[in-house]
């Protein structure tokens, strides 16, 4: 088995970054990690990102919620069967009031702990490769090669604009 | 015309954690004079607890919901603005919000405590009360669902734990740049709360989606929580509170008090941090107009309700609401329509919207004729029911003025501290905003 080595690669301008992800990609380089101070959607488009599943997760965190209070809600007038306002035992209307409130709870709730383990957090220390460039003014490629194709990926982020290249452990 | 940040993108960390470094040296010295005016109101609150809310004054048949009721309304009320800011704004892609949208979370989560204060001292015996809470227990009662005051409790609790999340999460890539930037215990700290962040693709990449997913539900909270709050005084038979315009009129309103309240804390800090790059001049001028939108629309619910007060016919409104104008509370209600709904008008003046001391002054008018609006809706009401037997003269004694003041010194000191420990400005989102830099030149901007 060929060993593989990786270095990371910093930048400065975010369109030498870009186009040199873009090549790396092309040709068919692990690219191990990427890091951006600022959300750049041309970066999950590059890396072919799908969709992200927080969206299904809010999704079911928020019938869950809204489903859950309701039956609360039954349950506990069931329980008294006490005529309220004259109006009949299991009032569904004023429900809408407390579905509403349940489905946002948990949604927010589910949205924000999918996106927390989705995106490999918490977690003790920081990616290898991660500097404190990279959540100031800089931008960074993590890049696995074997020991023969290193010596190109190191041309393609140099010509490409990389002011610094680090080899990184594990 | 969004506005222009005159900062570069490589001094915003700079530029927006200096705020975190360099306090003014009167900072602790007013901090400690807030501290103060809040143990005073704590005082208060524990004087009510040994006597009870006699000692408030509350006596029957008389008017039983006191300012510690229009305090709470007034205190959600502000704590609208920092969701609409931060998450309507978004979803509209409203680049101005960028430097004001954290200050204004912050805002939001600080005012909801204050406000789930203000229920819970008028609950009398605030000890029990989490009989609030529907949860199986020994005594086997439950909540009534169908109560306007269960529906309250939902709504900000709800509110408050959304907020709380919605802050949180923007907070992180930030916590992470001051984790970088710290060393010692600092960076320990910061680096917990950040989670780990280290802005990887796929980190971006989940919490931006999520980030958008909060804020289109934070925007349905925005609109529900101050629905719910009026459906308090809307859904029972009271004249002056039975009204289907309650919804839109409270939501108007808070937004409304909430933007003044902003503008408030926004102008003095802006000056005091030194950030005026970040914050400029055109951001404050947009708030100021959104401020004529809703001061106009609160002056139309005004109208309206008097209107339908008369075309009723109904002799119950149309008393209370003569009562409104020309009662002994009627220079109550002229001041509010004076400072709530005219002096906003002014901002139509471009030297008002952009003139920082005006803007200031405006604001605080703004704020005292909100204030004393919940005081009209919630206190005059109550004091000209159906039966001239319930009529009755209310004014607030010490220990509900010193709560008032406790709270308001608590608001300030928290937001104080808050600008003291954690960027008041979203670094990240202001980077963004403040454009990339280019090999080829010129700055890279999201479209």
């Amino acid at each position: 088995m060929k060993s593989e080595q990786a270095f990371v690669a910093a930048f400065s301008c975010v369109d030498d970054f870009l186009s040199c992800l873009r090549i790396l990609k092309g040709k068919g380089y692990e690219i191990r990690s990427v890091f951006s101070p600022v959300r750049l959607p041309e970066i999950e488009e590059i890396l072919g990102m799908g969709v992200s599943k927080t969206r299904l997760f809010t999704l079911i965190g928020g019938l869950t919620g809204g489903t859950a209070l309701v039956s609360l809600a039954i349950c506990a007038h069931l329980s008294f069967k006490l005529i309220v306002y004259g109006k009949p035992v299991l009032a569904w209307i004023p429900w809408v009031v407390v579905a509403f409130e349940g489905t946002i709870l948990l949604a927010s709730l589910s949205s924000f702990v999918s996106w927390v383990f989705k995106a490999g957090l918490p977690r003790p220390s920081t990616d290898p490769g991660y500097g404190p460039e990279f959540s100031g003014h800089k931008f960074g490629i993590v890049v696995a090669a074997t020991e023969e194709r290193r010596s190109e990926a190191e041309r393609i982020v140099t010509e490409g604009g990389a002011e610094e290249i680090r080899d990184v452990s594990a | 015309m969004e506005p222009e940040l005159l900062v570069k993108f490589k001094d915003v960390d700079q530029e927006i954690l200096g705020t975190l470094w360099r306090p003014p040296r009167f900072f602790w010295f007013v901090a400690l004079l807030l501290f103060l005016g809040l143990i005073y109101g704590l005082v208060a609150w524990g004087y009510l607890i040994a006597v009870g809310l006699g000692g408030a004054g509350y006596r029957p048949p008389g008017v039983m919901w006191g300012i510690f009721i229009s305090n709470f309304v007034f205190w959600i009320g502000i704590a609208h603005s920092g969701t609409f800011i931060s998450a309507i704004l978004y979803l509209f892609r409203a680049r101005f919000r960028t430097s004001i949208n954290r200050m204004s979370e912050a805002m939001t989560m600080i005012c909801i405590l204050i406000a789930g204060s203000y229920p819970l001292i008028h609950l009398g015996r605030s000890w029990i009360f989490y009989w609030l809470i529907p949860y199986p227990n020994q005594r086997g009662v439950w909540p009534d669902f169908i109560s306007p005051l269960i529906f309250d409790f939902l709504a900000v609790s709800t509110y408050f734990t959304v907020s709380f999340i919605f802050w949180y999460t923007g907070l992180v890539p930030d916590l992470a740049i001051i984790r970088d930037r710290t060393t010692g215990l600092r960076r320990r700290i910061y680096g917990y709360l950040a989670l780990g962040w280290t802005g990887s693709a796929k980190q971006w990449h989940h919490y931006a989606m999520s980030y958008l997913l909060l804020a289109g539900l934070a925007t349905a909270l925005v609109i529900s929580v101050h629905t719910v709050v009026s459906w308090d005084f809307a859904l029972p038979i009271q004249p002056g509170w039975h009204s289907t315009i309650f919804p839109p009129y409270f939501v108007a309103g808070a937004i409304h008090s909430g933007l003044a309240m902003v503008l408030t804390l926004l102008v003095p800090m802006r000056r005091i941090f030194r950030i005026e790059n970040i914050v400029t001049t055109r951001t404050l001028e947009l708030i100021a107009e959104t401020s004529i939108v809703t001061g106009i629309i609160l002056g139309y619910s005004y109208v309206v309700e008097h209107f339908m007060a008369w075309y009723s016919a109904d002799i119950f409104e149309n008393q209370l609401y003569m009562f409104r104008l020309t009662g002994y509370y009627g220079w109550i209600m002229r001041l509010v329509v004076l400072c709530a709904v005219v002096a906003p008008l002014c901002f139509f003046i471009r030297k008002f919207r952009t003139d920082p001391l005006w803007l200031f002054v405006i604001s605080i008018l703004i704020n005292i004729g909100m204030w004393w609006e919940r005081f009209v809706i919630v206190i005059q009401s109550l004091s000209q029911n159906f039966l001239p037997y319930q009529w009755g003269f209310y004014w607030p004694n010490w220990t509900e003025l010193a709560y008032t003041l406790g709270t308001f010194c608590l608001f300030l000191l928290a937001f104080m501290l808050f600008a003291k420990y954690l960027p008041s400005i979203p670094i990240s989102e202001v980077k963004k905003e403040a454009g990339i830099p280019r090999r080829k030149g010129g700055l890279f901007h999201e479209e």
